[in-house]
């Protein structure tokens, strides 16, 4: 049972936990790039997109508890992720209009918007307990989750790659937008200098909603997956949110690509620290690697700005 | 000086709406029509945070007996419920007896809950000399500190330790044991009680700790790469739910076990029935949802708390709530917090999950532990450790 | 929380000459009163143009008009899904339907039409009111943070300090010293990092545990697997304690105060995590989750003074006012010292304060230190109160004292007191108010309108006062930590 033995395993299963990181890490770090702040709150939307998504899937499934195959199985896994990106992309814009957009508009200090984030997650977490209760919430499987391949000694099963291909494309996905398209030079016109932005023509409301309405749509999606695997509840949101916020740092916050790389690294430190250490020590190996990191690179792995990495 | 042309509204709003809750939950006390005296019992445990549903369960356990009380024309006083939220810590422990113990007509106490809370709390009940039964806090320690008014309805950790210990290595003939837990007060608890067992039988014992998170992947891999005979998880349901879906997915081909904790048929629904299918769970209690006695406790338990089955601790809560009920009953008109901590030591009552009497400890009396498993999507009884282990 | 007025083109709220430039804009398209959330409509309609009576249907029916009816109604609805049922994941659209379907809904959208109402006729009631009270609030604003003027106003709060728990149940006495008291202190200590230094730190609450887990050291021979030889009174254990956490401030803080901004709050919090987990994990050196029982009680036996400390709260919570007030003082000659300068020059502007000679670095590390070592100081306080085990120490705890810091006005000693009053003591009304699994949905609502209404916190800093004021109109960021954030400055 050595370490060895294991690695390729916890290689993959790093690889897919670390992709959701990921995931939800970019809706951090897109709003970080815009608006310099964290977005404490983002993890309750993430937990919102998940109920949502979850909520979608549950309704469609046949009533005799089998296990649906096929087409109906990707056709309940696209419904799934698109409610939950709907519910995720409403929560962030609601997220904004509240907590955010009346701050901006009395010149705030930064730090209010922290607190105000803090205080809508806890509003958000509690009425979702209210209204769903508190217990955790199971996804059936919507697809036999069978091995699909072997790959060294290590199985990789269905839903492992389906988690992994979606969040791959979706980072794609993310990265050709703000490359690409016009919104995604508007995007990194106002990371890079919002003032002269507004010089430009650049709608900078605007862009500030869209950035947080994209990390929604990206963040509920995650959360669809995430319900997938790990069951859905009030609560959810927290751990991945910190971890994810970690991520983001990691590889460089503001940084799309930064976003990607640091969740996958993250999600590669616990699977492997885990497995070394006891396993509740695993979050003390992944800050100590944080650190470490940030000492040797200050900004994160990749640098920082949303304008120039992108 | 700037203006807030909304501050006042909303601050109005915010005011309204916290007037009408706040009446909207006093209305529910009502006092007794038919003239019957009233006692006041109260309630502390875990009503919000994280853990907020294992408090959820036992209050609605504590409910449920308090509406069978009331309901009964012959019973000579009508019961009325305080509750206190120390959110499961220790930070608030005091603060949550203390409104207890404030209220004067408060005469005994179901709580607290965890054993971190109860260390906490039981100092001020012991001063103010107010009985309190705990219905979940298994801490060995806890009637050992000089709790004078601290007594238990569940058997601590060690009790059920050495006889999870004894199944798996006697009737599951468990070479090898990996023994994880949550790294909660009660986790420790209970490994550190179930290895040393273990051991002692030549059980190989691997230990591994993971706090409560949602994704068990990679402890799945470490555990199925230790390839044990028997998993021991201490914890609760909804990690071990989460657990069994995560070894499900990898073909775990050991047997799963766990405790108390996890004894909640909210594991079967989470987990899905495929990958709970075959859990072993040892409980020292009998099981609400399962035992054909209790089933008069199960119909009330849902029509009284709006549908809500009864879990972890559900079951403990009704007995301390009735055992309570029952020495009120004897000590007639001279119910008082003197009389009540008094009295409480020698009661003998027939709950569902266990005979309730006590050690001059405040240690329930000799608690059986049973051993139940997930069968065809159900948790069913397999029987007393004890005649298990003989057959 | 309204929307810009239409068609008013570019950043509606920013900060900086935009937003300045837009207030006239706004006050010839809106009336009077117009509901603008940022109010500076309001301010400048009552100067310019002739006021039309708020009941002519030209006013009453503008679109801002109708899109604030329109959010008080959702917030009227919302109301009624928060006081309403509760649901569960099985029907999960349940409860709120049933909210909305009962009869409160109807009281709630009154409320909200009744608001609305109120809103449009009282922009010149307002005017009024605040005539009325301006004499009032005036010198209670103006007050603090002037030198040493308001000694009657602080001795006035002193004595409401000490009279206020004779008032009250000790169930409210309990929570005026475990969630009020020691909060306020580790809001004043934290104030030192986040407030003078403006060092954003997401894990102070590892230093309050420091200092309680000193104190089971020191203490008692039973508390912790690990133990000191010998026992001391935890009296004895505050100045070691204070040491100890100020040692492990800046062993933080070598490393990582290079570090700019948010990637300090994300070292400090993951310090904090380790904190917390290794407490939690190491059974044998902190007993992990079971906790250290058995701290003894504060004890003093000196100069002929004997006295115990116990269960009852009361002498805790007088020790703490006198530590309270004396960490407000020392930290008030701080703050005015070369120190503080430098704190106030770091914060504003990090390289200009390097280049005129303060040595930052050894400023933050000390700001670090300090603001640690009160942590500790009331990590030993909590310890010989009662028990504690490592939930005490969560990451939550850590972000309820920013939240304190900020709520009550960073910067400010009496603001951060007066933020773990305002804050616990809600937390504590709500306690019996409403069901305790829906407290945290009111708090954080609270805490999301007191920061739309007042972001710079309850008792601002006059310092942060006038920063913000001139953020506002233009001149200047709120700050080096208050970067407006829209983007792009750095």
């Amino acid at each position: 049972m050595g370490f060895l033995d294991q690695f390729w395993q916890l290689t993959i299963d790093g690889l897919m936990v670390g992709s959701l990181y990921a995931v939800i890490a970019l809706g951090y770090t897109l709003v970080y790039g815009v608006l310099q702040l964290i977005n404490f709150a983002h993890s309750e939307v993430f937990m919102l997109g998940s109920f949502g998504g979850l909520f979608a899937a549950r309704g469609l499934l046949p009533d005799d508890g089998s296990v649906p195959g096929g087409l109906a199985s990707v056709g309940l896994v696209a419904v799934g992720l698109g409610v939950g990106a709907i519910c995720g992309g409403l929560a962030a814009f609601t997220l904004e209009r509240v907590a955010y957009r009346p701050l901006r508009r009395r010149s705030a200090p930064r730090l209010a918007y922290l607190i105000s984030a803090i205080g809508a997650s806890l509003f958000a977490v509690n009425l979702a307990g209210k209204e769903f209760g508190r217990q955790n919430v199971d996804l059936p499987d919507l697809f036999h989750n069978g091995t699909v391949f072997s790959f060294f000694g290590a199985d990789v099963s269905t839903q492992s790659l389906v988690i992994f291909a979606v969040a791959v494309a979706m980072l794609i996905g993310l990265d050709r937008l703000v490359a690409g398209t016009r919104l995604g030079q508007g995007i990194r016109a106002v990371a890079q200098d919002a003032d002269t932005a507004v010089l430009m023509g650049v709608n900078v409301e605007r862009i500030i909603i869209v950035t947080f309405v994209i990390g929604g749509l990206l963040a509920g999606a995650g959360g669809f997956l995430y319900a997938m695997t790990f069951n859905a509840s009030y609560s959810m949101g927290f751990v991945p949110g910190v971890k994810a916020f970690t991520a983001a740092v990691l590889g460089g916050i503001g940084n799309v690509r930064g976003a990607m790389l640091g969740g996958l690294l993250l999600g590669l430190v616990e699977s492997y620290g885990g497995y070394l250490f006891q396993a509740s020590y695993k979050d003390v190996i992944a800050f100590l690697v944080l650190v470490a990191i940030l000492m040797i690179r200050p900004s994160g792995l990749l640098g920082e700005r949303l304008g120039r990495a992108a | 000086m700037r203006r807030r042309p909304l501050l006042g509204a909303i601050a109005l709003a915010a005011a309204v709406t916290l007037t009408a809750a706040a009446c909207g939950s006093d209305s529910d006390g009502g006092s007794s029509a038919d003239g019957k005296k009233t006692i006041t019992i109260g309630f502390q445990g875990v009503l919000s945070g994280d853990n907020q549903q294992l408090g959820l369960n036992a209050l609605y356990g504590v409910r449920t007996a308090i509406a069978e009380v009331n309901a009964d024309t012959s019973s000579p006083f009508q019961l009325k419920l305080v509750e206190s939220d120390d959110g499961g810590s220790p930070d608030q422990g005091p603060t949550a007896a203390q409104k207890l113990i404030d209220d004067s007509k408060v005469v005994a106490v179901v709580g607290p809950m965890f054993s971190g809370a109860t260390k906490a709390s039981e100092p001020a009940y012991t001063q103010a000399g107010l009985l309190s039964v705990s219905p979940s806090a298994t801490n060995p320690a806890l009637t050992t500190l000089g709790f004078k008014t601290f007594y238990r309805v569940i058997a601590p950790d060690t009790v059920q330790g050495k006889a999870a210990a004894d199944y798996v290595a006697t009737v599951l003939q468990a070479k090898k044991v990996y023994s994880l837990d949550d790294k909660s007060e009660y986790g420790t608890g209970l490994s550190g009680a179930l290895e040393p067992e273990l051991k002692a039988k030549g059980v190989d014992v691997t230990h591994d700790g993971i706090n409560p998170t949602k994704d068990y992947t990679s402890e799945a891999t470490k555990i199925i790469a230790a390839a044990p005979d028997v998993l021991y998880y201490s914890g609760y349901y909804a990690e071990l739910a989460l657990l069994s879906k995560a070894l499900k997915d990898k073909h775990f081909l050991g047997k799963i076990a766990s405790g108390d904790g996890s004894l909640d048929p909210q594991y079967v629904a989470q987990a899905g029935a495929a990958a709970a299918e075959g859990t072993y769970l040892t409980c020292p209690c009998g099981d609400a949802n399962t035992d054909p006695k209790a089933a008069s406790f199960v119909a009330s338990f849902k029509k009284v708390n709006k549908g809500a089955k009864p879990g972890t601790y559900s079951g403990e809560a009704y007995d301390a709530t009735l055992a309570l009920a029952d020495v009120f009953k004897k000590l007639g008109t001279d119910v008082s917090r003197e009389s009540v901590a008094g009295a409480f030591g020698s009661v003998n009552f027939q709950g569902i999950t266990k005979t309730v009497a006590f050690e001059p400890s405040g240690e329930v009396k000799g608690s059986n532990v049973f051993v139940y498993q997930v069968k065809n999507g159900a948790i069913a009884v397999l029987g007393n450790t004890a005649d298990l282990i003989k057959s | 929380m309204s929307a810009p007025p239409a068609g008013q083109p570019g950043p509606g709220g920013q900060p900086g000459p935009g937003g300045a430039a837009t207030v006239p804009l706004r006050t010839s398209g809106n009336p009077p009163g117009s509901v603008d959330a940022s109010g500076s409509a309001g301010s400048s309609g009552s100067a310019g143009g002739p006021a039309r009576p708020g009941w002519h249907p030209a006013v009453l029916f503008t679109p801002a008009r109708l899109r604030q009816l329109g959010v008080l109604l959702l917030v009227g609805v919302l109301a009624a899904i928060v006081t309403g049922p509760t649901g569960n994941s099985d029907k999960p659209l349940q409860a709120a339907k049933d909210s909305i379907a009962d009869v409160r809904i109807v009281l709630y959208l009154g409320l909200a039409v009744a608001l609305w109402v109120v809103l449009v006729l009282g922009a010149e009631l307002r005017g009024a009111l605040e005539r009325v009270s301006a004499p009032v609030r005036a010198p209670i604003g103006a007050a603090y943070g002037r030198r040493g003027g308001p000694i009657v106003l602080n001795l006035v709060l002193l004595a409401i300090a000490i009279v206020a728990p004779l008032v009250v149940s000790t169930a409210a006495q309990q929570s005026m010293v475990n969630d009020i008291g020691i909060y306020a202190l580790l809001a004043l200590g934290l104030n030192v990092v986040v407030g003078y230094a403006g060092l954003l730190d997401l894990g102070y609450i590892a230093f309050f545990a420091i200092g309680a887990y000193t104190t089971a050291y020191f203490t008692s021979q039973t508390a912790m697997p690990w133990h000191a030889p010998f026992v001391l009174n935890p009296f004895f254990v505050f100045p070691i304690a204070l040491v100890l956490a100020a040692l492990a401030g800046v062993i933080l803080g070598a490393p990582t105060l290079r570090l700019r901004g948010d990637y300090l709050a994300i070292v400090t919090l993951g310090f904090g995590e380790i904190i917390h987990l290794v407490a939690n994990n190491a059974d044998n050196i902190t007993n992990g989750a079971r906790g250290a029982f058995g701290v003894p009680h504060l004890s003093i036996d000196l100069l002929g003074i004997d006295y115990k400390w116990g269960i009852d709260p009361l002498p805790y919570y007088y020790l703490l006012v006198v530590i309270v007030v004396g960490v407000m003082i020392a930290f008030g000659r701080l703050e005015r010292s070369r120190i503080g300068r430098s704190w106030a020059a770091i914060r504003e502007d990090e390289i200009a304060a390097e280049a005129t000679g303060v040595a930052t670095l050894r400023m933050k590390l000390l700001a670090f230190a300090i603001g640690a070592s009160v942590s500790g100081f009331a990590g030993v306080l909590f310890a010989s109160k009662q028990f504690f085990n490592p939930q005490s120490f969560s990451l939550q705890a850590s972000f309820f004292v920013v939240a304190v810091v900020i709520f009550g006005g960073m910067g400010s000693r009496l603001g951060v007191v007066v933020g773990a009053v305002v804050l616990q003591g809600l937390a504590f009304y709500l306690r019996d108010k409403v069901p305790p699994a829906d407290r945290y949905i009111y708090f954080g609502a609270v805490i999301v309108i007191m920061m739309i209404f007042r972001p710079q916190g309850l008792v601002p800093s006059r310092r942060r006062r006038r920063e913000i004021q001139l953020a506002e109109e233009g001149i200047g960021a709120a700050d080096s930590l208050g970067v407006a954030p829209t983007g792009g400055q750095q």
